[in-house]
């Protein structure tokens, strides 16, 4: 079972996209922000990452690139409200972007893409 | 580290090598590739050496001219330019032009002096500044082991990258390196014995233009680290070719994608969807906008027509009566309507890829007849995107990058079924 890590800091969120990741089958664990997040990866060692773009204290890109530095292979996912972030060069670090909704088909189904790229190269 | 193999001399094709403060040791190399580079040379290697000296200070550095047989005064230059970096000129026979033996030079000359890292730029990048060699070098001393460009180009420039190059490299390796091709770029000597001992090393095309999109490919195969690394500035080439590679250019890049494609059959056909690629070097300011470029859409279209002419029973032999008959029918609309669906050119690159693998006909003739259908694709690009800004453009190449991944199937299918 795959392990997913969501870094939201809106609670409704965070529940949404956990339950309807569970019903999926994947493992999900939650954080709020990017307060120790890479401790957190490297102790909790997810298959991959959704990663909120705006957040109150952390800016999602630069997390991004934290993340990418450390943790060359681990999948990650943009969530994101807005389209203005791809202006910035910082987010083709990332493996894909979804926009937030309650629909989490494409969502889903980035998720299997980044997980099967993974581990088919 | 390794020693001067049979294998690297045998790709050597060093015939001049001028070392005024006899050079040893050193363990950062700037190569500076050249070819009758007079009017350039003298500031890239300033830029170079100033890099050097701001950001790899602490280290023992050199800056190697690796020319092919200028006829101008790009040596003198090179040499007699201030710089506090030592100097070393190497050249080819004379006769000998290519890329790829000016960077196999480098290489072998990289690992006598025991070099830990390799960076690479060319002679005629203008827009060069110090910290370019910062961004392309440092990630190697940061356990990477190669460094991609990336730029802020023109929409319109460096079309064979983002048309076919990035497209399908992506797809095939799984591996998002969006200038596979760049021309600037930066290694670890762990990779130098690749590049020196493989058996695609004395390829011709390889030799040529297409050593960038070779080392990249060796890169990823090799599953190394690679970042891409932003050297901010638009590149300007001293001498600009316009939007359209030429065809000489076309053949040996396409070409070893294709040449590469048989040699890493088993773990391309394996690879699904594709991985970004760590990024380097932000934080350098707002990048000034790219310099305008120019594109005749008349040409472009006049191109693809006559490609009709040229090679019509070819295509149709080649292709299936589908994609042969949608190829046909977009002959027929007008330029002010033009649109080539990115599907189509997925499924023509791909047949080309197995009728390559095939030699189904000689190699540099299959190579050129697609290169107007190429040209037909790029003028629906410059269509589609004629509005757009740069980052809206990137976008719409990852969109079609996109397409290429999702039509994969069709390319392993074929791949196997046509042997």
């Amino acid at each position: 079972m795959a392990k997913i890590l969501v870094v939201d800091d809106e609670e409704h969120i965070r529940l949404l996209y956990s339950e309807e990741l569970r019903e999926e089958g994947y493992d999900v664990i939650t954080a709020e922000g990017g307060y120790r997040l890479l401790e957190r990866i490297e102790k909790e060692r997810p298959d991959l990452v959704v990663l909120d773009i705006k957040m109150v204290d952390y800016d999602g890109l630069d997390l991004l690139q934290d993340i990418r530095n450390k943790f060359y292979d681990l999948p990650v996912i943009l969530s994101t409200a807005y389209d203005t972030f791809k202006e910035d060069m910082k987010s083709i670090a990332a493996d894909f972007y979804v926009v937030k909704s309650f629909d989490l088909s494409e969502l889903k189904r980035k998720i299997k893409m980044a997980l099967e790229a993974r581990t088919s190269a | 580290m390794f020693g001067r193999s049979e294998a690297v001399k045998k790709s050597s094709k060093l015939a001049y090598e001028e070392n005024p403060e006899k050079v040893e040791r050193a363990e950062v190399v700037v190569g500076i590739s050249s070819c009758d580079s007079a009017a350039f040379i003298g500031h890239t290697a300033e830029q170079a050496a100033k890099g050097l000296v701001d950001y790899f200070g602490s280290k023992n550095s050199v800056l190697i001219n690796v020319d092919s047989d200028s006829g101008d005064r790009t040596k003198e230059i090179f040499l007699g330019t201030t710089t506090r970096v030592p100097k070393v000129y190497l050249c080819t026979p004379a006769g000998i032009k290519g890329r790829g033996h000016k960077l196999i030079n480098l290489v072998n000359k990289a690992a006598e002096l025991k070099a830990e890292a390799v960076i690479v730029v060319d002679a005629a990048s203008k827009s060069i500044t110090p910290l370019w060699i910062k961004n392309l070098g440092e990630p190697i001393f940061s356990g990477f082991s190669f460094v991609t460009p990336l730029y802020l180009r023109h929409k319109y420039e460096g079309i064979l990258t983002s048309g076919i190059v990035y497209p399908l490299t992506r797809v095939l390796y799984g591996r998002r390196v969006r200038q596979p091709n760049g021309g600037d770029l930066a290694f670890g000597m762990a990779l130098a014995e690749t590049y020196l001992r493989h058996p695609t090393a004395d390829e011709k095309s390889i030799q040529q233009a297409g050593v960038d999109v070779w080392m990249t490919t060796m890169a990823i195969n090799q599953g190394v680290p690679i970042c891409q690394s932003y050297v901010g500035r638009p590149k300007m080439q001293g001498s600009p070719d316009g939007v359209m590679p030429q065809i000489s250019a076309f053949v040996d890049v396409v070409g070893t994608v294709f040449d590469l494609m048989g040699f890493f059959q088993e773990r391309w056909k394996k690879v699904r969807w594709s991985k970004p690629t760590a990024v380097f070097g932000f934080g350098m300011g707002e990048p000034d906008a790219p310099p305008p470029l120019e594109v005749s859409e008349a040409d472009l279209y006049r191109v693809f027509l006559q490609g009709f002419s040229q090679y019509q029973s070819l295509w149709e032999s080649l292709l299936d009566n589908k994609t042969f008959s949608k190829l046909t029918e977009i002959k027929h609309l007008p330029v002010a309507h033009f649109s080539f669906p990115s599907e189509l050119w997925a499924r023509i690159v791909f047949r080309y890829t197995v009728a390559h693998r095939n030699r189904v006909t000689d190699r540099q003739s299959l190579l050129e007849s697609l290169l107007p259908i190429f040209h037909g694709k790029s003028l629906s690009f410059v269509k589609k995107t004629e509005r757009m800004s740069v980052q809206q453009a990137e976008e719409y190449i990852e969109n079609e990058c996109m397409i290429f991944e999702e039509m994969k199937s069709y390319l392993v299918a074929d791949w196997q079924e046509n042997q």
